[in-house]
């Protein structure tokens, strides 16, 4: 069966210090063009790089971002991530969050919105799917609900998403 | 999230956000600003210290955890990098991912102001294919770039059959620190 994955790497799994990287863009970016455009950033990447996993769950539904998630977090050196699915729901249980984890251990200054581009870029990805993604927690640990799109479904408190630090 | 395990994609992708953004000083300023001096801070501060000593050290590590097949080469004028199978440019080219007119160049955009700092400046040239050379002196030591072979022998990534494909841009900076410098020359 093909991987889940869009893109492949020839190595299971990812170096852990390109984390250092992701962090310091997020922090360039929002010191640039502030929190908004941080925001549009992640939607971009979200909408455009990310377009091939959209397709995919457009296509598979909620079984194609279980599926999507397995495997990702298998790539991601230090993951501890549970991913549960009934026809309703797919849930991330983020036990330990490798990038926060790594961050951490190298005692790296974290960007306090670090942790809301799980939102803004899961959202651009699951939209065009017809699903959308709610998150609690954050700095460490977190639990991500994917579910489809209705209009009843309430909007994305941020304040549920913790600062990083 | 955006993770590790493609992370050579999204950074390829933002590269070509960011200039959409800001245009090459945006870019150029991301290179320097987020890359060197947050990022790879633990890299500023080893060459920094050490010299040729923290550049065997960083990239001994660095490159090994990348994965891709390369050689180092430290003498007490030069250190000296022969890229023969990029982790990174690899990754965009199995994966068909272009975003950005030359993602090599994000090297010297992060490396060029981090060796400046330190007291050193490069010459390199990558073909677009995955290898690519530097040698890294101090910038008071005038000597050209080593001949093919003169320091690393067969590992000398210049002495590839495919070191210059045919059609294929090869870029060349000499005793640079700017990503802005370079030249470029089609085989």
């Amino acid at each position: 069966m093909d991987s889940p994955l869009p893109y492949r790497d020839r190595r299971p799994q990812g170096a852990a210090d390109f984390y250092f990287a992701i962090n310091a863009t997020f922090r360039f970016i929002q010191d640039r063009l502030g929190l908004a455009g941080l925001r549009r950033y992640w939607t971009d990447l979200g909408t455009t790089y990310f377009a091939p996993v959209a397709t995919s769950w457009k296509q598979r539904g909620l079984a194609g971002v279980a599926a999507y998630w397995r495997a990702f977090f298998a790539a991601e050196p230090g993951a501890e991530v549970e991913v549960t699915e009934s026809p309703s729901v797919v849930t991330l249980n983020v036990k330990v969050c490798p990038a926060i984890r790594h961050l951490r251990e190298h005692h790296r200054q974290i960007a306090p919105t670090f942790c809301q581009h799980c939102y803004f870029v899961s959202e651009a990805m699951a939209r065009p799917a017809g699903l959308t993604v709610r998150i609690a927690g954050g700095n460490g640990s977190c639990c991500q609900t994917f579910a489809r799109r209705n209009d009843s479904t309430p909007t994305q408190d941020l304040t549920q998403i913790e600062e990083a630090g | 999230m955006i993770g590790v395990y493609d992370f050579n994609g999204h950074y390829e992708w933002t590269f070509a956000w960011l200039e959409a953004e800001g245009g090459p000083p945006l870019l150029r300023e991301y290179w320097d600003v987020a890359i060197h001096q947050d990022s790879q801070s633990h890299a500023a501060e080893l060459i920094r210290q050490k010299g040729f000593a923290g550049m065997q050290e960083y990239w001994g590590h660095t490159l090994n955890q990348e994965g891709g097949t390369h050689a180092t080469t430290a003498t007490e004028s030069v250190f000296r990098i022969d890229m023969h199978d990029c982790p990174s440019k690899g990754f965009l080219m199995r994966n068909q991912l272009q975003q950005h007119r030359d993602y090599c160049d994000h090297c010297i955009g992060w490396i060029g102001p981090l060796l400046r700092r330190a007291g050193f400046v490069i010459d390199h040239q990558h073909n677009h294919c995955g290898q690519c050379w530097w040698e890294m002196r101090r910038a008071t030591d005038a000597a050209p770039p080593s001949r093919p072979g003169e320091v690393t022998g067969a590992r000398d990534v210049r002495l590839r059959p495919d070191w210059k494909p045919k059609g294929a841009a090869l870029d060349t900076y000499s005793r640079a620190n700017d990503p802005a410098s370079k030249h470029s020359q089609q085989e």
